[in-house]
């Protein structure tokens, strides 16, 4: 199973407070037993929503909203894409994690859509379409 | 610049609603531009918080909270990672892209920090071993 783990943004991270030395190892060491277990697809930090911004869709209008915003629950400081057996074993992953933050903070992980799980939504054309695209990214990363 | 861009959750996202054969088509084919313009590095989904967990840290303390969740603002529904010249450049890009959902939604668009950005801190062993832990992450990706 795929998925999205998510470190939720703090008051810290919004603020744009560097990480200290101390993490930016221990992270690099957890990223290091992720990679070597197989769990681990990519991942990346995110800069504060203040570097942000946000699109409204309503029909065909498009409405652009400058960050930042103010609600730090509603936001993401980093993520990383896994590839686990189970729920169950990302969960176990996770806690092994080295705290991301300073203070207290936490961690969200989602469960990736396959294809098959559309089943007869997707016609054959489109999923032709994701198959060629799937195939082209992979083939840029 | 890279780009991580956000389709944040509605509440038809959270109740599981499929998306119509329109809007998948119409997904695909704004994804094939996006891959020909060469925009996107990554992107997926993501089925409602019901299927999700969090875990909450307190120092040595881990708690793991199951789903469903229920701020819908909190949530996301999808993302993509993207490779642009510019803000402004990504900023078009969304605007061109078809409504993710049955009703009024919305997408954020943040950047990504770059080794770079970590400044003194990011030692050179730091960014030795980064390389090398994103090369394995890649091999592991293919």
């Amino acid at each position: 199973m795929r998925f999205m783990v998510m470190v939720k943004a703090t008051t810290d991270s919004e603020a744009g407070a560097q990480p200290t030395q101390e993490l930016l190892d221990a992270m690099m060491a957890y990223n290091e037993e992720l990679v070597k277990a197989g769990i681990m697809k990519g991942g990346d930090g995110l800069q504060p929503s203040s570097k942000g911004a946000r699109v409204q869709f309503d029909g065909a209008k498009r409405s652009v909203v400058d960050g930042p915003f103010a609600e730090t629950k509603e936001l993401v400081a980093g993520f990383w894409l896994w590839e686990c057996k189970s729920l169950d074993e990302a969960i176990a992953w996770v806690k092994r994690c080295p705290n991301p933050m300073p203070g207290p903070s936490e961690i969200e992980i989602r469960p990736l859509y396959e294809l098959a799980d559309f089943g007869e939504i997707v016609t054959p054309e489109t999923a032709a379409t994701w198959d060629r695209l799937k195939t082209e990214i992979g083939d840029k990363s | 610049m890279r780009f991580m861009i956000i389709v944040k959750a509605t509440k038809d996202s959270e109740a599981g609603l499929m998306p119509s054969t329109e809007l998948l088509a119409a997904m695909g084919a704004y994804n094939e531009e996006l891959v020909k313009a060469g925009i996107m590095l990554a992107g997926d989904g993501l089925h409602p918080s019901t299927k999700g967990a969090r875990i909450r840290f307190d120092g040595e303390k881990r708690a793991v909270v199951d789903g469903p969740f229920a701020e819908t603002k909190e949530l996301i529904a999808g993302f993509w990672i993207w490779q642009c010249k510019s803000w402004d450049e990504a900023i078009e890009w969304v605007k061109r892209c078809p409504n993710p959902m049955t009703g009024p939604s919305e997408i954020e668009i943040r950047q990504i920090f770059e080794a770079e950005d970590f400044g003194a801190e990011f030692t050179p062993e730091l960014r030795a071993q980064e390389e090398r832990v994103w090369a394995e992450a890649k091999k592991n990706a293919g």
